[in-house]
């Protein structure tokens, strides 16, 4: 074993010393990050920053269902809405010349064509720079609208039905005013979610752990460009140390690159990820898998150049598939193989633990990322060595 | 093979490398062909033969970096296969190529491999310190090997090779592209390590440096030996002669007739002012050789005696130059 940690030891202050690991481990992924987060992450905020707006109204209905509607868009929780109104022939007029961000004409006999069941239209202007405050106003009229629609269906059945007028309205303001019988309510999301930030950290630091590790396979293949393989087999080392020490070199270059990105990223970005020993345990099983697939790419390449290409080649098809840019959605084969992706499996742990989950609740991204680098170290014992032929 | 003689070494009585019938082929290609050697302590040997002739795939399989199929490596009577360890620890290798880390310092080179040979701590910090003298980088030990000039990489190159004190040391071609004055030290060295009792294996394409340094040699060609002995035993094997080159004036006719019948002159060529004598022995002969082409009447301006070395010897076996 000393031989091992000596060989260790002398590749990681090579490795220090050209920079390289610095450059590509950790000032190009936060830089992405960074990039990415500008470019994306303000979608993953959980409020929207909605500007104050305000409405032009007329209500020519004398009931109160027109005054309830206008009400209703006026006390709206998400944004301040502030509610002028005028004469239904100024609405459009009033929109265009104030700036405002919707018009709103409530025509007469309003609340009677509901509680009747007969048709009535309320008429909405968008304003000139209508934005994402006209599209919520208008959301929101549409869902009213549609509410005090279930009031006419309710009254057109009772009149069918032949109750009596005093009935039919019961019945009908009932339906409009009342409380729907099916509500949405906002709760927390998926537990194996993570805010579109968390996924871009995440997914970045699991992208480039991949090119990470490849240093120690990089490391293999220096040696024997530069001459010192053949001196290190001379020396009285046993067989595999080498290979292991290399695989050893790309692993902790991997845990370490991963875990400063990780904590940078929640410190920069404001995510977090949760349990540190969660994190730890996904982090050191990525490291894992990634550094297995080195064991594949040593055995197939015969030069530094080659290694490169083979490397980037399978952690790029490994991160845009695993979700490190974004998120993939897919059922079926396609969905079961990607839970073998040990980038998805990494980005699905840190959503988990993020969640409050435990070291129980990441057993199947652990598994899939141990799994991962099982199958590879296998396959590479079964692929030809054409390194050494070289 | 021709064998030239069983030649009586200085010193030790035991084989520090033992080879026999080493087999290497690469698909249908036989490129070392039943090479069989042996060095004992003290021993300088010496592989000579042009490039491509086999000495460095000879010496991958000695230093255990690629299996023979067929024949065995023994050092210190332990047999050396890839997976070996034990006698990997009394080998120290110079490979042809140079064999250290450009971004590491000399002395981290050396700790570095000193620690996988076994050192440690105090011996190891002692023995760095002295191989940094003995190769003349004690005052650049701390400087990035990417700097060093190629003879100072040539001398870390073999000062990796010896810092744990092998007993076998192996050199692959190890002045190959190095100055006339790193080149003359390295030699130097070299010949100090064969009289402090280190055995060594040294493959060289040049002529002169396996004359100068080696107390044996194999000539080698298509990976086969094609004789082995001591520097004159080989030389014999051409027939031993000498040429002696005379320039002068006179009677250059009636010194010919006159020279003919000294004991040892095989044969007078004549032409350009001068006459080259085929003679056996030249240096014993060189007196009545003067004396007789003066009493012949040849008034000499020059000699000049031109001894067969190891280039004629490899002519005379494979027949053709050592550099082809």
């Amino acid at each position: 074993m000393t031989g091992i940690w000596a060989m260790v030891g002398n590749d990681l202050r090579q490795r220090l010393r050209d920079r390289s690991v610095f450059i590509f481990s950790l000032l190009v992924p936060l830089s992405l990050m960074g990039v990415l987060n500008l470019a994306f992450g303000g979608l993953g905020t959980d409020g929207l920053d909605l500007k104050p707006a305000t409405v032009v109204a007329s209500v020519d209905d004398s009931g109160q269902l027109g005054a309830a509607l206008l009400d209703a868009v006026g006390s709206l929780e998400i944004m301040d809405v502030t509610i002028r109104k005028v004469p239904a022939a100024d609405v459009s007029r009033e929109t265009r010349d104030s700036g405002a961000d919707l018009g709103i004409i409530i025509p007469e006999g309003f609340t009677g064509a509901v509680t009747s069941g007969r048709a009535v239209t309320v008429q909405l202007v968008e304003g000139a720079d209508a934005g994402l405050e006209t599209s919520v106003l208008v959301s929101v009229v549409d869902g009213l609208v549609d509410q005090f629609g279930a009031g006419m269906v309710t009254a057109a059945a009772a009149e069918t039905a032949g109750l009596s007028h005093d009935a039919v309205a019961a019945l009908a303001q009932q339906a409009a005013a009342g409380a729907p019988a099916l509500t949405l309510s906002e709760g927390e999301a998926s537990a194996e979610q993570l805010s579109l930030k968390g996924t871009l950290v995440a997914g970045q630091s699991g992208l480039f752990l991949l090119f990470t590790v490849g240093f120690g396979v990089l490391g293999l293949l220096a040696e024997r460009e530069q001459g010192t393989l053949a001196r290190l087999k001379s020396t009285p080392v046993p067989a595999g140390s080498i290979i292991t020490a290399k695989a050893l070199v790309g692993f902790i270059l991997g845990v370490s690159a991963t875990a400063v990105l990780l904590t940078v990223g929640t410190l920069l970005f404001g995510v977090s990820f949760g349990s540190p020993f969660v994190v730890g345990l996904l982090v050191l099983s990525i490291s894992a898998a990634a550094t297995s697939m080195t064991f594949i790419v040593a055995r197939l390449v015969r030069t530094a150049e080659q290694a490169n290409i083979a490397q980037s080649i399978l952690a790029m098809v490994l991160g845009i598939g695993g979700g490190a840019f974004f998120p993939i959605d897919a059922s079926g084969a396609i969905a079961a193989l990607m839970d073998l992706n040990p980038v998805a499996a990494f980005i699905r742990g840190l959503g988990i633990s993020a969640g409050g989950g435990g070291p129980a609740d990441v057993v199947f991204p652990v598994t899939a990322m141990l799994g991962f680098a099982a199958l590879c170290t296998l396959a590479s014992r079964l692929v030809p060595d054409r390194g050494t032929q070289a | 093979m021709q064998s030239a003689a069983t030649a009586d070494v200085r010193t030790g009585t035991e084989d520090v490398l033992a080879v026999k019938a080493l087999v290497k082929r690469y698909g249908d290609q036989t490129v070392v062909d039943g090479v069989s050697f042996h060095i004992r302590a003290g021993e300088i040997y010496g592989l000579l033969g042009p490039n491509g002739a086999g000495k460095t795939t000879i010496i991958s399989m000695v230093a255990g970096l690629i299996p023979s199929d067929a024949g065995s490596v023994n050092i210190l009577g332990e047999a050396m296969i890839p997976s070996s360890t034990g006698p990997k620890g009394h080998l120290g290798l110079v490979p042809q190529e140079l064999a250290i880390y450009p971004d590491l310092t000399a002395r981290e080179n050396l700790r570095f491999f000193g620690s996988l040979q076994g050192l440690r701590r105090k011996e190891l910090r002692a023995r760095t310190d002295e191989v940094l003298e003995l190769i003349g980088l004690a005052d650049r030990a701390s400087e990035q090997t990417k700097k060093f000039s190629g003879g100072m990489k040539r001398r870390l190159n073999i000062g990796i090779g010896l810092l744990h004190r092998p007993t076998l040391l192996i050199l692959d071609e190890p002045t190959v592209g190095v100055d006339p004055q790193s080149r003359n030290s390295i030699l130097e060295s070299v010949e100090r390590l064969g009289t402090e009792g280190m055995a060594v294996l040294y493959t060289t394409h040049y002529m002169e440096e396996a004359e100068r340094l080696c107390d044996r040699i194999s000539i080698i060609d298509e990976g086969q030996v094609q004789a082995e002995g001591t520097r004159d035993e080989l030389i014999r094997l051409t027939g031993g002669v000498d040429r002696i080159d005379l320039r002068g004036s006179g009677n250059t006719s009636a010194a010919a007739a006159g020279l003919k019948k000294v004991p040892g002159v095989q044969r007078i060529d004549g032409g350009g002012g001068g006459l080259i004598l085929t003679v056996l022995d030249g240096p014993s002969l060189l007196p009545a050789i003067v004396t007789g082409a003066g009493s012949a009447g040849m008034a000499l301006t020059s000699v000049k005696i031109t001894r067969p070395d190891l280039e004629s010897v490899f002519l005379h076996l494979t027949g053709k130059a050592l550099r082809d």
